[in-house]
């Protein structure tokens, strides 16, 4: 039992606090707004940072093309019809050391949302995993969550990649989305690493070869990569590398500068990252670039960080169509794409499929003459999670 | 069953005691049971099934469907496949309430409570014609609804009677009606205005 009464003090602190950060917030938006307008010409700071970004030195923001960084574009708020959009989430039930049977499961939900007049279609993939090599790790412990975590971005491309291959024969625009970041977001540190981001690359490339535009989606993004690019123009080019941790707008996002210059339905400059995963995506063709969108409405702005391959935001009026697809999607839910929230209600593994798996496997496990029994720790918990 | 019949599973329980069971739902609107399908459950590890009447349906509320009802305007041809989407893809979340009037235990039929309720998550199916006539050859059936306070049986009664008699050859139906009323003037022999409000809903079903 949880005693509130005695947490009032700490809630009033917090709600202090909050009050304090929100001014704060505001004067740094006031700072990195001056920043922006006096930022140098973005060829110089991509020749300045590029090296550095080289060298492991430069995580933050590298201008992708010529336009100033304070550029801005809009787009209609309805794609071309015929306009295909395939997008995919994935959710999971993570092994659990204390059950009455060790396992994980993966699930897929896909939408195929065509712009035609007909009604989306819904696609799911189970995967469940069971065998010991995939349970256990080189050191005898059930694998990680974040081990979980990367099957299931292979997954979920992959499974974008079939859904567009289905698309293929289609002279329409195709666009494949996925929730969150298109850039492979784990550090590789070892052969299973590279392994894993070698069969993501590889669905992203089944993906392009049928014709179609991945897209990253990133909903409230919390990085502060443009905001460290704006540092960067502050600075003399040979104390780029030493005072980087200096900048004084560390507690800001870029979202927060993007909601004061970016109007509903505009999109900012395009970006890169030059971190070593890039590189990965890079010698594979598939460079990921970034740009800043408003999705929200006049006085409610939704910032998105919406990723893409550098061949994709290059593509003669593919931006545009992106652009334009997101706009509409998010016109009916404040700001967050339909498509991607269907694809996660298509995708989800309830309480109840997780139950009724569990009734299943164990089954199986009695049929074969075994009695599958759990701790006694997750035995005591189901007692007072009823609760 | 017939031949053409099919099996249709409603759904699995949710909650359940000897007087009934709730069953959670998300089948497309087309295969949503109607007030008085029979239906059966599981029960005793398999070795019987309950069976019982549908007396209450209530679509869940669903904040993604609210959400979008703020937004979405019908007529705009802009979002044709979204409510597309919404109505053939999308089954709202349902619960189905049933009142149990007895239960199959090979070829015997026991009328009243059955002897434990359905264990939660179950499969209920919708009962077949044969079964429908077989639990309704006699009027016991209604036992368990007469009892019963907390469903609107006379509501209830004559939409079930309805049912079963609509599945018998036509030269029966007679027959069975009257044996039903036979047993409920037996049964609301004391409760005068409640036998005529059942009794006369009845008739006003089969004028239909």
């Amino acid at each position: 039992m949880l005693h509130i009464e005695r947490l009032q003090a700490a809630l009033a602190e917090l709600g202090q606090m909050a009050a304090q950060q929100a001014q704060q917030r505001t004067d740094d938006v006031t700072t990195a707004l001056a920043w922006l307008e006096a930022a140098p010409p973005s060829a110089s700071l991509r020749e300045v940072l590029t090296p550095l970004a080289q060298q492991g030195l430069w995580p933050g923001a590298l201008p992708a093309t010529d336009a100033p960084l304070t550029a801005r574009a809009t787009a209609p708020d309805v794609p071309p019809t015929g306009t295909v959009l395939a997008a995919v989430d994935g959710s999971q039930i993570f092994p659990d050391r204390h059950a009455a049977v060790l396992y994980y499961l993966i699930q897929v939900g896909g939408l195929v949302f065509r712009y035609n007049g007909q009604t989306p279609e819904q696609h799911t993939r189970e995967n469940l995993y069971f065998r010991e090599d995939d349970l256990i790790d080189a050191r005898g412990n059930v694998i990680a969550q974040e081990r979980v975590g990367m099957r299931r971005l292979i997954h979920e491309m992959r499974f974008l990649a079939e859904l567009t291959e289905a698309e293929k024969t289609t002279q329409q625009p195709l666009l494949a989305l996925t929730d969150g970041p298109l850039l492979w977001p784990y550090p590789e540190r070892g052969s299973e690493d590279a392994l894993a981001l070698r069969d993501y690359l590889a669905a992203l490339t089944r993906i392009r070869e049928a014709g179609a535009l991945p897209i990253g989606y990133v909903d409230r993004p919390g990085g502060r990569y443009l905001l460290d690019l704006l540092w960067a123009g502050q600075l003399k080019p040979g104390e780029i590398a030493d005072r980087l941790p200096d900048n004084p707008l560390q507690r800001l996002s870029d979202r927060w500068l993007m909601a004061h210059t970016l109007a509903p339905g505009e999109r900012s400059a395009w970006f890169t990252r030059g971190n070593a995963s890039q590189q990965r995506h890079t010698q594979a063709r598939h460079e990921v670039w970034f740009c800043y969108g408003n999705l929200g409405q006049p006085g409610f702005p939704v910032i998105a960080r919406v990723e893409v391959p550098a061949w994709v935001a290059q593509r003669d009026g593919a931006a545009d169509t992106l652009h334009a697809t997101l706009r509409h999607q998010a016109q009916v839910l404040n700001g967050y794409p339909y498509a991607l929230a269907r694809a996660h209600e298509i995708a989800l593994v309830t309480t109840q499929d997780k139950l009724a798996l569990e009734g299943a496997l164990q089954q199986q496990l009695m049929a074969a003459g075994i009695v599958p029994r759990p701790s006694e720790k997750a035995r005591q918990k189901s007692y007072l999670g009823k609760r | 069953m017939t031949p053409a019949e099919k099996t249709i599973s409603i759904g699995n329980v949710l909650r359940a005691d000897i007087r009934g069971f709730v069953v959670a739902s998300r089948i497309p609107e087309p295969d949503v049971p109607t007030f008085g399908t029979f239906v059966r459950a599981p029960i005793q590890q398999g070795q019987a099934d309950l069976i019982g009447l549908v007396y209450n349906i209530s679509l869940q509320d669903d904040p993604f469907l609210k959400n979008l009802a703020v937004a979405l305007d019908e007529d705009n041809p802009h979002y044709e496949e979204i409510i597309r989407d919404q109505r053939d893809n999308r089954a709202i979340p349902v619960e189905i309430s049933v009142v149990a009037v007895g239960c199959r235990e090979g070829d015997r039929t026991r009328y009243g409570l059955p002897p434990q309720p359905p264990m939660v998550l179950n499969r209920i199916t919708v009962c077949s014609s044969a079964e429908v006539c077989e639990i309704t050859r006699r009027p016991d059936f209604l036992r368990a609804l007469l009892d019963n306070r907390d469903v609107p049986a006379d509501e209830l009664i004559p939409t079930a009677l309805r049912r079963a008699a609509g599945l018998r050859p036509s030269e029966q139906r007679d027959a069975f009606y009257v044996d039903a009323g036979r047993y409920l003037a037996r049964n609301l022999g004391r409760d005068p205005v409640r036998l005529e409000r059942v009794l006369r809903r009845l008739e006003l079903e089969t004028d239909e």
